[in-house]
This record gives C-alpha cells, sequence and structure tokens, in this order.
C-alpha cells in the first residue's frame, strides 16, 4: 500500500526544517542533481526567507549586529523556532526573548529588538479613531468622564539600555553610540503617527499616566491620582502638557 | 457574441505585480498598467500603510489577488482562518479573481512559507481537487491555481505536471495561472520538453499568467523573481500566447525590485510579443 500523502508531507517538512536525510528517500536521484543537492534547495530556500523576514521585522538590530553575526543568530533562531504562523508577517516575536536567554551580558540586544518589534506592531496596527483636538471638540466637557484606552498601535516599553540613542543612530545610519546601562529603566512609547511609526522617550510619571489608560481610565479619574501624587499646581501643568502631546500625536482613543 | 461555456473572464490586459517600492508612482499619476496583482497575505494585517495604500491604488486601477499561503496540497483540513481572512480581503478589494499555488506550505502547524512540490499520483490529485472544491464553495467563485517551480520529483509521482493539472482543473472546475518562467524552470530541472507541457493543458482554463526571471546555476534553474525575463522565456510566452491566444499577462517581480520604468518597459515587450505572437496565429 502506498504511503500516505501525509505521512510523505511529514518526512519532506522533517527533511526540510530538522535537515532529516530520511525525506532524500522520497525523492528520485537521476544522476544529474543528486537528491540531496534538490532537497538542499528547499533547505536553503526555507532557512533565507525565515532569516530574511527577520532581518526586516529586526532592521535596526540588525544594523547593529552586522550581516554575519544577525545571520548567526538568525540561523539559530529559525532552527529553534519552527514557523507555526500562516502569514510570515507574524514569525519572530519570540527573538527577543531569545536573545536575552543567549546573550544575557549584552542586554541591549533584546531591547532593540523589543523597539524594533514594537514599531513593527504599529506599523500596520488596526485603525480607529484618535481623540485629537477636534474631537475632544465635538465632545465638548463631556469627554473628560469617558473611559479612555490607547491606540492598537501604541505599545510602552521599558527598557534598561540607550537602546533609543541606538536606534535612531542606526536609523540615521551613524555610529551607534556605545550601549550603557541606565540606573533605573527608562520609558519608550511607540505608536503610529499618520502612517509613519514614531518613538520617544518619556518620562515617568506621564509612562505611569499612559498605564492607566490601558485599565480604561478616563482623563478625570486620573487627574485626580495625579493631583494626589503631585500637588495640584504641578499636577495642572503636567496634566496640561501631556494631553497636549497626547491628543497631537493621536496615541488616544475612547474606550467604548 | 455570448458564450455560455465560456470559463474564462474576458482579458483585462497587462498587469504588474504591486510591490511597496512603486507605491509612490501608482499614487502620484496613473501608470500605462491595466491591471494590478496583490500579494493577499501582505494586506492580511490589521490596518496602517498597507491597507491604506491597497485603497488608494484600487480606487484606480482593476486588482487580482495572488496568494501563497492557501497550501491547497497539505493534507489537512483547510486553514478557517485563513479561508475566512482572505474572504475579508476579498470583499475589500473585490478582485477580478483570487490566486494560489499547486504546491503544500507546511502540515501538523509547521510552516516553511515556501510552495513545496506534491508527488504528482492519484492520491495527491484527490487531495488537491477536494480542497479547491471547499476552496470555492466557500468563496463562492471559481479560483486559478499556479503551475509551481520545481527542484524534486517524488518517486510515487505516476503522470506528468501537465497532465496533473489539466486533470485537476477539470475535476475541480477551476482556472489556471500559468507561470511561464516556472514552466521553463521545472522544464530545466526536470529534462522535459516545456511545448509538451503547454499541449497538454486545458486552453479554456487558462485565466492569467505570469512573467519572470530566475538564477541559472547551469545545471539547475532556481525561481528567483529578482532579474529580467530571459530570452528563452518570452520565446516560450509566445508560443504559448500563440496556443491560448490573448491571456491577461503581468511581470512578477518579488527581490531586487527595480525602479517601475523598468518594470513597465518588460511589460511592454509583453504586450509586443503578444500582439505579434497573435498576428501569426491568425496570419
Amino acid at each position: 500500500m502506498p504511503e500516505a500523502l501525509r505521512e510523505m508531507q511529514r518526512r519532506f517538512l522533517a527533511g526540510i526544517v530538522g535537515d532529516d536525510a530520511d525525506a532524500e528517500e522520497l525523492i528520485v536521484d537521476d544522476g544529474r542533481v543528486g537528491a540531496r543537492r534538490r532537497l538542499d534547495i528547499y533547505r536553503n530556500n526555507y532557512r533565507a526567507s525565515l532569516t530574511g523576514v527577520l532581518a526586516d521585522h529586526y532592521e535596526r538590530l540588525h544594523a547593529y549586529l552586522g550581516d554575519e553575526q544577525f545571520d548567526n543568530i538568525a540561523q539559530a533562531y529559525v532552527k529553534a523556532h519552527p514557523s507555526t504562523t500562516r502569514n510570515l508577517r507574524y514569525y519572530g516575536e519570540a527573538l527577543q526573548a531569545f536573545l536575552a536567554k543567549h546573550f544575557p551580558a549584552d542586554g541591549e540586544l533584546a531591547e532593540l529588538a523589543a523597539l524594533d518589534w514594537a514599531l513593527r506592531h504599529a506599523f500596520d496596527a488596526r485603525d480607529t479613531a484618535v481623540l485629537d483636538a477636534a474631537a475632544v471638540g465635538a465632545l465638548g466637557d463631556a469627554w473628560i468622564e469617558q473611559r479612555l484606552a490607547l491606540h492598537p498601535s501604541v505599545r510602552l516599553l521599558r527598557v534598561r539600555f540607550n537602546v533609543a540613542a541606538l536606534w535612531s543612530a542606526l536609523d540615521a545610519e551613524r555610529e551607534p553610540p556605545e550601549p550603557v546601562a541606565f540606573a533605573s529603566p527608562v520609558a519608550l512609547l511607540v505608536w503610529r503617527s499618520g502612517q509613519q511609526p514614531s518613538f520617544r522617550s518619556l518620562p515617568e510619571a506621564e509612562a505611569d499616566a499612559l498605564a492607566r489608560f490601558e485599565a480604561g481610565s478616563s482623563f478625570t479619574a486620573l487627574s485626580a491620582h495625579v493631583i494626589a501624587a503631585m500637588g495640584e499646581a504641578g499636577a495642572m501643568e503636567a496634566l496640561a502638557a501631556w494631553l497636549g502631546r497626547w491628543l497631537a500625536d493621536g496615541v488616544l482613543i475612547l474606550a467604548d | 457574441m455570448i458564450e455560455p461555456d465560456r470559463k474564462t473572464a474576458p482579458s483585462p490586459g497587462f498587469g504588474l505585480g504591486l510591490r511597496p517600492d512603486h507605491y509612490p508612482d501608482f499614487l502620484r499619476g496613473p501608470q500605462p498598467v491595466d491591471w494590478l496583482e496583490i500579494i493577499s497575505e501582505n494586506y492580511m494585517v490589521p490596518g496602517g500603510k498597507p491597507l491604506a495604500m491597497l485603497d488608494a491604488i484600487r480606487a484606480d486601477y482593476p486588482m487580482v489577488m495572488h496568494g501563497v499561503s492557501l497550501s491547497i496540497g497539505s493534507d489537512e483540513p483547510l486553514d478557517m482562518d485563513y479561508l475566512a481572512a482572505l474572504k475579508a480581503l476579498e470583499s475589500r478589494v473585490e478582485p477580478l479573481w483570487i490566486s494560489d499555488h499547486l504546491c503544500w506550505t507546511g502540515i501538523n502547524a509547521h510552516n516553511t512559507h515556501d510552495l513545496l512540490p506534491l508527488p504528482y499520483d492519484a492520491p495527491a490529485l484527490d487531495c488537491v481537487v477536494e480542497n479547491i472544491g471547499r476552496v470555492q464553495d466557500y468563496l463562492g467563485r471559481r479560483i486559478l491555481i499556479e503551475n509551481p517551480s520545481s527542484y524534486v520529483t517524488f518517486r510515487s509521482s505516476d503522470r506528468s505536471e501537465w497532465d496533473f493539472l489539466a486533470e485537476m482543473a477539470e475535476r475541480a472546475d477551476c482556472l489556471l495561472l500559468l507561470d511561464v518562467n516556472n514552466i521553463y524552470v521545472s522544464a530545466r530541472n526536470h529534462g522535459f520538453d516545456p511545448e509538451d507541457y503547454l499541449a497538454g493543458l486545458p486552453a479554456d482554463r487558462i485565466q492569467q499568467m505570469h512573467l519572470a526571471g530566475h538564477s541559472d546555476m547551469g545545471d539547475h534553474v532556481i525561481d528567483t523573481h529578482d532579474t529580467d525575463v530571459c530570452d528563452a522565456v518570452w520565446d516560450l510566452y509566445a508560443s504559448a500566447i500563440r496556443r491560448f491566444g490573448s491571456v491577461a499577462t503581468m511581470i512578477e517581480r518579488d527581490d531586487a525590485i527595480p525602479p517601475l520604468a523598468d518594470v513597465l518597459a518588460e511589460l511592454d515587450c509583453a504586450r509586443a510579443l503578444s500582439a505579434r505572437a497573435l498576428e501569426t496565429e491568425h496570419a
């Protein structure tokens, strides 16, 4: 009885993903280009497409490491993480954890990867109406009581290294500065500005304020919290400055 | 004249694969292209620039959708999440048609993202025919299946690729996307005559053609889509047009993307060659 197609496909896949030589038995060896070399074309395609997509997703990490080092890491990652996603767009999210595990002494690598990934997420995150100055004007005073949320493109990262400076230098194709560890973590806000992914570092108090919107806080509830923390005068000044920027950047939406 | 038995739609002319490098050209003004083909997966994302570009450019050009992840030949249940996303994109784009490849991309939840070859035997044919039927029922339309480029022949294969495609198309009642470069690549890799291939195909089911470049490695050829269409593929294209008549044709460039003007110049070659082939045919 012939081998079931499914079993044959399992063997062929193991031959490509796992370099299993058994798969060569499935192939006609015509004496011109041997079975192994023929299968190698698929093995190479597989690795090249996955490492290539990692290079796309982690563009600044790639620039930081250079072709050879990046490729070594990407090959090791592909070996450890066969793709289980249908769309290549979503391959590679675990690279950050992979770097943290395998390069614990180079903490900037995982953080640079996390920033690249957050920017990649911002690029094609869901579209939804942002709360901007015009929307606030149309809603009138009522908006301050409404539950708010962060735009789907927004990610708040906390980093221990100067990856913002590294990323910006690499983006401008300048020599990146030496990696430096901060005494305490710094917050980075990633969002999509128009169609363009952007990021900036922000003070801890502002990051904490934005994090409250992840839990559906209203602006009134946030204000009460900030007043309690900073006192009325400082809070009013901070809230006015933050809000102006949030509305201009388009990082907030109505939660409901 | 009404042709009640006609399976294919009339040819919309000459098109290109839409690539992000060329977005600015298409937004700047009209380009001499009759239609565009999108890679479906590139727009199966939640939002942002890809979908904004898609909508803006779709407003000016008819489009067709070309997928790389349907995995019609995997001997396991179809991925219904993928099909739902495909259908959602279809209602956004309202494409002239939808295509994917005669291949499988993975099994048991592992995906190679490559267009893997099938054995050309009865069990694979049954699998593919059944899956195409399910997809067509789900989408409510015929789909196009493209001939792959391949580098291996399975020991269990007992028929030619063209015989497989012809029987598949008939049994599944689907259409074909003929990649002329893939025929050339596979002919070189497996040592068959590409004219035999063309002669074995059902002319009434060929809806679209792809033209692309490849890398010649001497004793084999790799389908890289990163260079110009070569002379031998142009000759084979002319031969295909003489056989099948006017068929929607496009240049498929996926890597080392040149300026749009260069791809448009290649498309002009296709126009000229097609016109000449049709003249000789009718002379």
